[in-house]
Formats: C-alpha cells, structure tokens, sequence
C-alpha cells in the first residue's frame, strides 16, 4: 500500500493552491451559504465560474469532445479536496445541470443535445432542476405517475412533482415520466428536457423546518414538449436516470467538509461550559468528538479503498452506499452534537449549530433514505432477499 | 496512491486463508479450546513451515523481512478462523526485539523465534489498564555484580503459559526498561488465566525476585518506553486485524442463516429488522477494515500513528463485539447453546473489546493525540 502522490499529481496541487489563492471569492463563513445569500453573490461566483470554466475544471471528468477536462480520477479527488479545504464554492454554478443532466446527455443525447445543453451547463449560464419525486413516489421512484402522452410532434404532460430543488430559479427541468402506462414500471419511463417557462406549469415554493424554501411542488396541466426534447429513447428514463448515480465520483470533499465541522466543534467545545468547567472536558462530548473524528476518517479511507479499484479498473459494486449510510449518521449527530455542547443555551435559534439540526434532512432523506441505503447494502452487498413487493 | 494488496499479498491472504479453512476449522479450535494444554504444537509447527512465525522478522536474522501490513493480512484471516496461536504475541515480541536488541540479542532470540522454535510474548500491562508510561509499577533493581532483580506483576500476558521468553517491561531508576526473561526462571511464576474467550490464552506474571544478568536489558537503561509504547500499539493493530476478521466471520455467518431459516412462510433475511442489523453491521466492520489497514500501513511510515491506531482498535473492538452479539440474536435460540459456532465469535468480541485499551480508553487517545 503507498498512500503518497506522483511528481505531476503533486504538481496538479500546487496548481489548483495557486488558482484557488487567486480566484476562491469565498471566505470561510460563505461555504454554508443558501440558494438566496448566493443568489446575492452572483457576480463573483460567475466569475468563479468563468474562471473554472477557462481551464477545463467545470465537468472536470466530462469527454474532452463534449467541452470536459478529460480529467482523471486522482486529479478530480485532488481537485476537490484543495477547493474543500479553501471552503471554495462548488465546481460549477450549475451544479444540477452537472450532476444530473450532463452525465445523462453525453451518455444518451444526440448531437445536437449536446451541442444546445452542454456549453451553457458548463459555462454556468443555465440552470436545471430534477422532476423525480412525487407525493406517492418518494423511495418507491419508479411507481411514479407523471404522465406524458403523445400528441403530434409533442408530449402532452400531466402530474405533479415535489421536493424539486431551485424550481424557483431553473431555466430547464430533467423531467422523468411514465409514457408507457402498460409496461412493467421500470421500462415504461422517459426523460424529458422541459423548458420551466413552458405554460401550464405551476411552482409552488415549500418551506423546511430550517425556515428557508429549498424546492418545491411543481404542477403540470397540459403542458407541451417537443418530442426532440426528449433525452434518449421512449422507454429508457430509468437508465437515463441511474447514469448520473453510476457518475458519482470520490467523496473526499464530503468528508473535508465533515472535518470541518468537527474541528469547528471542538473549537465551539473549548469555549462553552457545562457543570462548571469546559465542554472539553466533559467525558461524554469528548467520546461523542471522538467517534465522530473515527468515523469520518473511516469514510475518506474507505473512499480511498473504492479510488483505488476504480484506479486499477476493478470492478466495482454497491460500496458507496457504506459512506452514505456513514455520512448520515455523521450530518445528524454533527447538528445535535453542536446544540448540546451549548447546554440549555442550544435551545436558542439562529446560531450555526441550530441551523444545521435543521437541515440534515436534506441530505440523510434526499438521494436515498438510509433504510433504503441499508436495503441496497443488504440485498446487494450480503445477497440477502429482497423485500415482499407490492408489484 | 494505491490503498490495495499487491499480487503477493492478495496470495498471502488466500493462502493464509485456506490453511486456516482446511487445517483449523471451527471442530479443531474446540479441540483445540478444550484440550489442556497452552498451544497446539502441530498447529504451531505447522504455521512455522509456512513461515508466518518469520514474517515480519528482518531477513539478517532468518526472517523474511515483511512489513506490518503483511502480518495484518495473517492476523485478519487468524481471527476469521479463530485461530489459536501464540503467534500474534510472538510476532510483537520480535518486533521489540528488533528495535531494541543489540546484535547480540538479536541474533540470540530472532532466529529461533522464526524458525518457530521459540514462542516469546511481552509483559507490559499490569492491573488497572493504565496505558501510559505510568502504568509500570514493576521493578528492575540493579544489583551490585551485573545482575537485576525484577519484582513486580504483569496481568493477562498473552499466551504466558506457552512462552519461552518473556519481554518484561520493568521500571529502574532512570525510566522504563525492557528485560528478556528466558522461562522457565527462579521467582517467575506464571498463572495460567481461564478465559471467557477459549479461544485464546493468557496468564498473570508475578516476577518474585527474578534475577537477570544486565546482559538481559534491551536497549539503553530507562529510555525505552517509546519504543515500548511503538510495538504495543502495532500489537493493537495486529488485535483489531484479528477482530476485524472475527467480525466479519460473524455477519457472513448471521448472513448465511438468515438466508435459510425460515418463518413465516419467508426467509427472516427479507424481515428489514433482521437485514438492516445485518447491513450496519457490514458497514462497521468494512470502516473498521479500513482504519486497521492504515494503521498497519501507519505503523511501518508515519511519524506518529498513535491517532490512527487507536481509530483502529476502538472501532473493530466495537465492530466485533456487536457483531458477535447481533449473530446469536439472529440465530435465535439455537444461537444460545454451546454446539453453535455463535458463542465463539461472541466471546472472542466481548474479550478482546478490553484487551489493550478500551474503546472509550482509545478515543481518548484519539482526542489527547491531536492535543485536546
């Protein structure tokens, strides 16, 4: 096992410190930043974007041809980690369009979706959201009921999607609908590229725990697609979709930004005091700080165990859904962690430590429940059976 | 940045593997569990021709100079078969006598130890689990003519009772030192210690005057704690490989028997309550696989991986010990009674989760290390 760099890969580092010292329009306290506060630093961050997007490192991986970097897998989890550790903004203003939409068109468009889609996703100028769940369609995607239906030239959808991130501010939706209702529920979906100010559709902002309106119910009445705008073939939306899972690359910037956040706490520790003396000293905080220091670094380890076979072109399989069981427990016990360090003072509102117990749920629910996490891990990791159907 | 085996390995590790499958199954390590002796001499001699004693003994000295993360690979697959052999606690022992033995002592012991001729352990740990340099109580005296006398007691000595030589860490007038102690020896009294984990042994030591030449110190007098605290925490990482494999064994085999028992009119592994157990358990013992690793690689590279070693320990002393209980629960019943394998891995887990340092003891470590 050698767990040091190559010449070029060090290199590359040095690189990405010397770009972040000159364009990062972050400081340490924006990195937890909101839709709306971004939204108020918009020019820096297109700037960010620009100057990303100049050296190929938006859609770092992505095909050369397509506009990508062409970049490797050593390099991206380089990348990612100095931008982690500088508490950069994303890599790419369009991050939907980047995590959902590109890897599904380089993979499944034409040609000339690639040319319309790509460069504006890359160049951070359009913006996307995802209509996969419904109200009666959250864990159990694949029973969705969105319906489009064929009328001439076009798909006429009807339906309702929920829990849609940045809907509010999207120019385009990836849309995934049922177009066979007669085939098994898998096979009878497509994905649509949808225009949001297509009329017939109505959003409707939904507001979380935390106070602030993330996504939101999208409704659709007659709303009308070109068929060109659909994104593969009639039948394929499934496979569409899963493109984008089977893209996911190394998850060392989750992880930084989990150290992070326990280094924080251990600052937060130091200061407040419980039963008279520091929270640092107080043995049930300090096992708490440390189970978590374990369990983080077990997650970028384990990360590096799965970078490694993709390296060596192994085959991989269901791993990352250890890290993102992991990663669920961590974000939920970072933000009652940070509450009790303060005592009965954590039942105050609108500190930093409140306002990430109000928050996990964004991402221990979204992507995949951890019961679902553990249902993946068991049946495909341990072959245990699947659970009774309901058809 | 290659965190993998290589080809040589990924071949040890089958190798070491399918030994323990073909000539140590679980029907032997009752066997051997019950019999009354201190170690399996077959067994040992056996490893021996396979050169596992001779692993990570450096090559000028008959070894076959392997690094730390070899032995892990032998320690993960042992503990996976329960395997019963002083062979972990001789491994350490050597590796104390390589960092501080002079020629002399190194060649006197480290070629006999790989040739499998020598079984050596060392004594540290002394009642009350104080992991520091505090903790050693025991007494060197210097006496006039070249002799020490050592007085004191060491508490759960791994495999003591099988020892030929014990590594007796003893403190003197300027500090901790560390003394080869041949057994048997006037005033060395060795208390064979019954286990709940038979799979294993380990004695208590009470040193009654025990006279050594000063020939017997390894290394400079009172200055060899580090390297002390150095081995025992490679030492620990060798226990959390063993117990990473244990624990592993555990859930492939609460797995197996989800799969086949059945009640009501189903596999339990379909209920969520039985899987989803099952898959946390998977996903400490992979983390935990993946902090053992480390630190084995840490042992060997980093300049100080006291941080890394304790993540490991804690976290595979958990991973076992839940697993090892999870595993009984799943059996139900039958999981309960001495004929099933359950008890052994549960045992295993529950007795080693102490062994060298709690986990509560380790992620106080994990703190104190990074200054907190």
């Amino acid at each position: 096992m050698n767990f040091s760099f190559t010449p070029e890969e060090e290199k590359f580092r040095e690189d990405v410190r010397a770009f972040l010292a000159e364009h990062n329009p972050n400081r340490v306290e924006d990195a937890d930043d909101d839709i709306e506060s971004g939204l108020a630093r918009l020019p820096k961050l297109m700037a960010w974007n620009q100057a990303l997007y100049d050296r190929r490192w938006v859609g770092f991986h992505w095909p050369r041809e397509v506009g990508g970097g062409g970049g490797g897998v050593v390099e991206q989890m380089i990348l990612k980690e100095e931008c982690a550790k500088a508490h950069a903004p994303m890599l790419g203003l369009s991050y939907m369009g980047l995590a959902w939409v590109g890897p599904g068109v380089i993979k499944y468009g034409s040609e000339e979706q690639k040319r319309r889609f790509i460069p504006p996703i890359l160049k951070g100028e359009e913006h996307w959201c995802t209509g996969y769940s419904e109200p009666g369609s959250g864990s159990d995607l694949a029973s969705l009921q969105c319906k489009a239906e064929r009328n001439g030239d076009d798909y006429l959808i009807n339906g309702q999607k929920i829990w849609t991130s940045l809907a509010m501010w999207a120019q385009w939706m990836i849309l995934l609908v049922r177009t066979d209702p007669r085939a098994s529920k898998h096979a009878g979906m497509s994905c649509l590229l949808v225009p949001m100010d297509t009329p017939g559709i109505d959003v409707r902002p939904i507001k979380t725990m935390n106070g602030r309106t993330p996504f939101a119910e999208v409704f659709f009445d007659n709303v009308r697609v070109p068929v060109v705008n659909r994104l593969g073939e009639e039948g394929q939306g499934w496979d569409v979709t899963k493109t984008a899972l089977a893209n996911e690359r190394s998850s060392i910037a989750e992880v930084t930004a989990l150290q992070h956040n326990v280094e924080e706490l251990k600052r937060l520790a130091v200061q407040c005091r419980l039963n008279g003396r520091p929270a640092i000293e107080e043995t049930n905080v300090r096992q708490r700080l440390a189970k978590l220091d374990c369990t983080i670094e077990a997650m970028r380890l384990s990360g590096l165990r799965f970078l490694t076979k993709q390296l060596r072109g192994e085959p991989v399989g269901a791993e990352t859904s250890v890290n993102k069981l992991l990663r669920a427990g961590v974000e939920v016990e970072i933000g009652r962690l940070g509450c009790d360090i303060q005592g009965s003072r954590g039942a105050i509102e609108g500190g930093r430590w409140q306002k990430h117990m109000l928050s996990w749920p964004a991402t221990v629910i979204g992507g995949g429940t951890p019961n679902i996490q553990k249902n993946v891990i068991a049946e495909r990791i341990l072959g245990l059976p699947r659970d009774v159907s309901s058809g | 940045m290659d965190f993998g085996f290589t080809e040589e390995q990924v071949g040890l590790q089958d190798q070491v593997r399918r030994f323990v499958a073909s000539e140590c199954p679980l029907t032997r390590v009752r066997q051997i569990m019950e019999a009354d002796r201190a170690y399996d001499a077959a067994l040992w001699s056996k490893t021996a021709e396979l050169g596992w004693q001779a692993l990570t003994v450096p090559e000028a000295y008959g070894g076959l100079g392997l690094a730390w993360e070899d032995l892990i690979i032998v320690a993960e697959e042992t503990g996976r078969g329960l395997l019963p052999s002083p062979l972990l606690a001789t491994a350490a022992a050597a590796r104390l006598l390589a960092a501080l033995g002079d020629e002399k002592q190194k060649s006197r012991w480290l070629a006999s130890i790989a040739a499998g001729q020598t079984v050596a352990t060392i004594a540290a740990l002394e009642d009350g689990d104080v992991l520091d340099e505090r903790g050693i109580t025991c007494r060197a005296e210097v006496r006039a003519g070249g002799e020490v006398a050592l007085h004191g007691s060491k508490s759960l000595v791994a495999y003591g009772q099988a020892a030929d030589l014990f590594l007796v860490v003893a403190r003197e007038q300027d500090g901790v030192s560390v003394f080869a102690v041949e057994s048997p020896a006037s005033g060395l009294v060795v208390e064979p210690l019954s286990l709940v984990d038979a799979t294993q042994r380990a004695a208590d030591v009470v040193l009654d005057g025990v006279i050594v030449p000063e020939s017997a110190r390894l290394g400079p007098a009172g200055k060899a704690w580090p390297a002390v605290r150095s081995v025992l925490d490679a030492a620990a990482v060798a226990l959390a490989a063993e117990l990473v494999g244990a624990a592993d064994a555990s859930v492939a085999m609460a797995t197996e028997y989800a799969k086949i028992r059945r009640q009501f009119g189903q596999p339990i592994g379909r209920f969520q309550g039985v899987k989803h157990r099952l898959a946390e358990l998977h996903v400490a013992v992979e983390s935990a696989r993946s902090l053992v690793y480390y630190a084995a690689w840490a042992v060997d590279h980093a300049g100080d991986p006291s941080m890394h070693v304790s993540m490991a320990k804690a976290y595979a002393s958990t991973a076992a010990d839940e697993a090892g209980e999870e595993c009984i629960q799943i059996h139900g019943a039958i999981g309960f009674t001495w004929e099933c394998d359950a008890h052994l891995y549960y045992k295993r887990g529950r007795c080693c989760r102490n062994l060298m340092g709690s986990p509560e003891a380790h992620r106080e470590r994990v703190l104190t290390s990074q200054g907190l």
